[in-house]
């Protein structure tokens, strides 16, 4: 009982942690591509630590749903969080929920940062949701079937059951073709997620192409702070399930410290190489206009879905 | 080429006895007629198919206190190059004047700035509403007046400013600036939209007036080129040079040909950094980053070069009436040779990757098109222009500086999308490092300016047209009393060209509206004067 409890504050801790330092590993490897030197490694945790010293400035225009908001944005994705397995393949709150879960877990946080951007009334937080709702509302399934399409290899949709089986490979039925098909349909759904070139541009400063950060636009202080290290944590969940959902090997499959520290060590090396990829993604290409936005979503769908029908043929 | 002659003649003809006068001002045929056939004269110079002339400037001029009246000047170019102006008095009370806005659409921000700034009233025009003057000006202030003095404390007023409206279900109107995100002048634009796609933009500027003509009317002509140098200060030397040759001219001061060729560098610099961060900001808009920072990088490497060579990244300070106050050494000129050729390859490296990236073409084809017969009604030139098939350049058209020696390619497309501007900036690169290399390899020995020994006669004037980066500059400067300048008209080209941008963004979506306006990349201190 003990060792859950420690365990849990011990993953919650090393997300909240790991967080920032993944948003400024994205930022520093488009910065050295583009010849630049760029912010030093510490500046998200500074930005952090100076936001939450900031006053809070609010539109006298909002309610409490702007002021509710940075709470539950931060505590969904959390809870979402601790679902996740990231050093240990059997996390203690798995009994908790399912994929399902963390998928509701993170609308959740959504559908509170849409009402927020329309709360303050201005013009660019309401296209700023209205935006994200087409984006949500598209990502959604293919996320949920891309995980199902690993879910049905392992017999499961609990997400430590899926990790622990990959991780041992363990009365699990292992097919390439729709492995692979489901781990691009994630990333494409990693990408639109958390806002990321081509679909959203983070470092734009120009209100009218953005959508996630629209939608924050009214936002300062503390407020800004959650919302900011909700999303840094959001941004690693993806990359979390993208990389112990597809390649579990390293995890801990025992509560045992050696192996578990040993297993941090190894998911930080697994994230911090999709976070480059990212970085690198962010470099090579323009953001896609925004009706095109639909037709990538759309790919990510089809993909997921394929994977699940190549899955029942693989199989006879 | 249009034969001025010919055309003045064919006027003459078509007119009678409505034309009162033909005259030359220093080669520029000026045509006076009576104020209410100047519709119809205009008109003709517009449409008729030998003359074919863009209304390239319109502007007025205070006559007090040497006679009770009111000068309006129209300036034609017909076919390519070739000036001709349409001239008429208001005299004694009269504050109407028929306007030319329903038959030549290029008027219709001159004629209400018109009304601004000098209280004369276009009879007929069809949106009368304030342009220059915000409606917190009070009633009755037109700063440009000669009564109207240029420390005068204005009051305030309540007012409000009607923007068109679209109404309907569905549609919403979404206001933007004139305090933006970014670190940007101010700007106010009014969408109408229905979901993403743009129905309606309605441009509203002019937030930040300077009363920069005014000012300029208390100085003596040759302390104007610190002013102008001020208009719009990435276009710090085309402003200067304008200004200069204007006053030049009215004085009869012949330039030195290095100076010429010196003028001819230093404007092609100019060009040539912002053209580069031109090209980076534009990809940079579509979220290609590397474009930006490659760009800014090689920017940053003239403008230190125009620093060490003249002590401003701006090149202020450069010009002066009869020439310039910089000149380069030898060792100054190896230095550019070497890094400009530097940058060249450099620059083509990038352009490539930028031609090879498929998604980057992808959301700079089809967007922001800007039609060849809108471009046509607005008169809009320049890089907008090049980019939707107007072939004019000053510097082929109306060779000033050195440029007659010089030889040169102007690059021309056709499609009028963002990407056509993109490749009109990138080839004009090109362009603007040979001009800087043929100018700096033929540049003549001599003394770099000229003194300046007589004072233009009160009431004389002279017109001057620079290629700047963004298009074709013109100023207008009359002499005062006293060695005064009695009234200097100042065009950027972005005055010209931000209406144009109104209609280039119909049927595109919200998000794309950023590119298309860096796109075009106007100023906003060159119209807020």
């Amino acid at each position: 009982m003990i060792e859950s409890v420690v365990i849990t504050f011990v993953q919650a801790v090393v997300i909240l942690a790991v967080s920032p330092f993944i948003v400024g590993l994205i930022r520093k490897v488009k910065a050295r591509l583009q010849c630049r030197q760029g912010p030093g490694w510490l500046q998200p945790y500074y930005d952090l630590v100076k936001l939450f010293r900031k006053d809070v400035v609010a539109s006298t225009h909002t309610s409490w749903i702007f002021t509710a908001s940075p709470y539950i944005i931060f505590a969904s994705t959390l809870a979402a969080v601790l679902l996740v397995p990231i050093f240990l393949s059997t996390v203690p709150l798995n009994f908790a929920g399912d994929v399902i879960t963390v998928v509701y877990l993170l609308a959740l946080g959504t559908f509170f940062l849409i009402l927020a951007g329309l709360d303050a009334g201005s013009a660019f937080g309401g296209m700023g949701s209205s935006r994200e709702a087409i984006v949500a509302s598209l990502t959604e399934p293919a996320m949920i079937l891309s995980i199902f399409a690993v879910g049905l290899t392992a017999g499961s949709t609990n997400l430590s059951t899926i990790v622990h089986k990959t991780a041992l490979l363990q009365g699990i039925v292992t097919d390439p073709p729709p492995h692979l098909m489901a781990l691009a349909a994630l990333f494409i759904v990693t990408l639109a997620e958390t806002g990321r070139v081509p679909v959203d541009n983070p470092a734009t400063h120009l209100e009218l192409t953005m959508i996630h950060e629209a939608m924050i636009l009214e936002y300062s202080g503390r407020y800004l702070a959650l919302v900011e290290w909700a999303s840094a944590m959001k941004l690693l969940l993806f990359l979390t399930l993208i990389s112990n959902i597809f390649a579990p090997w390293g995890i801990a499959t025992e509560p045992e410290p050696v192996w578990m520290i040993f297993g941090v060590a190894v998911w930080l090396v697994k994230v911090s190489g999709l976070a480059v990829l990212i970085g690198v993604i962010e470099s090579m290409f323009a953001k896609l206009r925004l009706f095109r936005v639909t037709d990538f979503l759309g790919l990510a769908f089809i993909l997921s879905l394929l994977a699940i029908i190549f899955f029942y043929i693989l199989r006879g | 080429m249009v034969d001025i002659n010919e055309a003045v003649r064919s006027i003459q003809a078509t007119f009678g006895t409505k034309i009162r006068s033909a005259d030359r001002v220093r080669e520029i045929p000026v045509v006076t007629a009576a104020k209410q056939d100047i519709p119809a004269i205009a008109s003709h110079i517009h449409r008729a198919s030998d003359l074919r002339g863009t209304l390239s400037l319109q502007w007025a001029v205070d006559l007090r206190p040497r006679q009770a009246a009111y000068r309006l000047y129209y300036l034609f170019t017909l076919g390519r190059g070739t000036w001709l102006i349409l001239m008429t008095e208001l005299s004694g009370e009269d504050r109407l004047f028929p306007s030319i806005t329903p038959r030549i659409h290029a008027a219709k921000w001159y004629e209400r700035e018109i009304r601004d700034m000098f209280g004369l009233i276009a009879e007929g025009h069809p949106d009368l509403r304030r342009l220059v003057r915000h409606e917190h000006w009070p009633k009755g202030t037109h700063p440009l007046k000669k009564d109207f003095s240029w420390n005068h404390l204005m009051g305030r007023q309540d007012g409000e400013y009607h923007f068109r409206q679209i109404e309907g279900e569905g549609v919403f109107e979404v206001p933007v600036g004139p305090i933006h995100a970014g670190i940007i002048e101010p700007g106010h634009f009014r969408f109408s939209v229905a979901g993403e796609p743009i129905m309606q933009l309605e441009v509203r500027h002019f937030w930040k007036h300077r009363g920069v003509e005014k000012l300029f009317e208390n100085l003596m002509w040759s302390e104007g080129v610190a002013l102008a140098e001020r208009v719009s200060g990435d276009t710090s030397f085309g402003h200067s040079l304008c200004y200069c040759q204007a006053v030049e001219a009215l004085i009869g001061v012949e330039v030195p040909s290095r100076a010429e060729y010196l003028r001819t560098f230093f404007l092609e610099l100019e060009r040539l950094h912002n053209h580069i961060g031109d090209v980076g900001a534009i990809c940079n808009d579509a979220a290609y980053a590397l474009a930006l920072a490659h760009c800014g990088r090689m920017k940053e490497r003239i403008m230190q070069i125009n620093d060490s060579l003249t002590g401003s990244r701006f090149l202020r300070g450069v010009n002066v009436v009869g020439g310039t106050s910089v000149d380069l050494s030898l060792d100054g000129v190896t230095m550019i040779e070497h890094t400009l050729k530097e940058i060249q390859e450099d620059f083509s490296d990038l352009a490539r990757i930028l031609f090879h990236n498929a998604s980057l073409t992808d959301r700079l084809e089809t967007t922001g098109v800007l039609k060849e017969r809108t471009a046509r009604d607005h008169g809009v030139m320049g890089v907008v222009g090049r980019a939707s098939s107007i072939d004019r350049d000053v510097r082929r058209d109306h060779p000033f500086a050195a440029y007659g020696h010089l030889t040169f390619k102007v690059p021309i497309y056709r499609y009028g999308d963002v990407r056509a501007r993109l490749r009109v900036r990138i080839d004009e690169v090109h362009e603007t490092i040979g001009l800087i290399l043929q100018a700096l390899e033929n540049l003549p020995a001599g003394p770099i300016s000229t003194a300046m020994s007589s004072a233009p006669r009160p009431g004389d004037w002279a017109l001057s047209a620079v290629e700047g980066w963004r298009g074709e500059i013109l100023y207008f400067v009359m002499a005062g009393e006293e060695g005064k300048v009695h009234r200097c008209k100042v065009r950027d080209p972005s005055f010209v060209i931000w209406p144009a941008i109104q209609f280039a963004v119909l049927g595109n979506i919200i998000p794309d509206f950023p590119l298309i306006n860096k796109s075009f990349n106007l100023s906003y201190a060159g119209t807020d004067l």
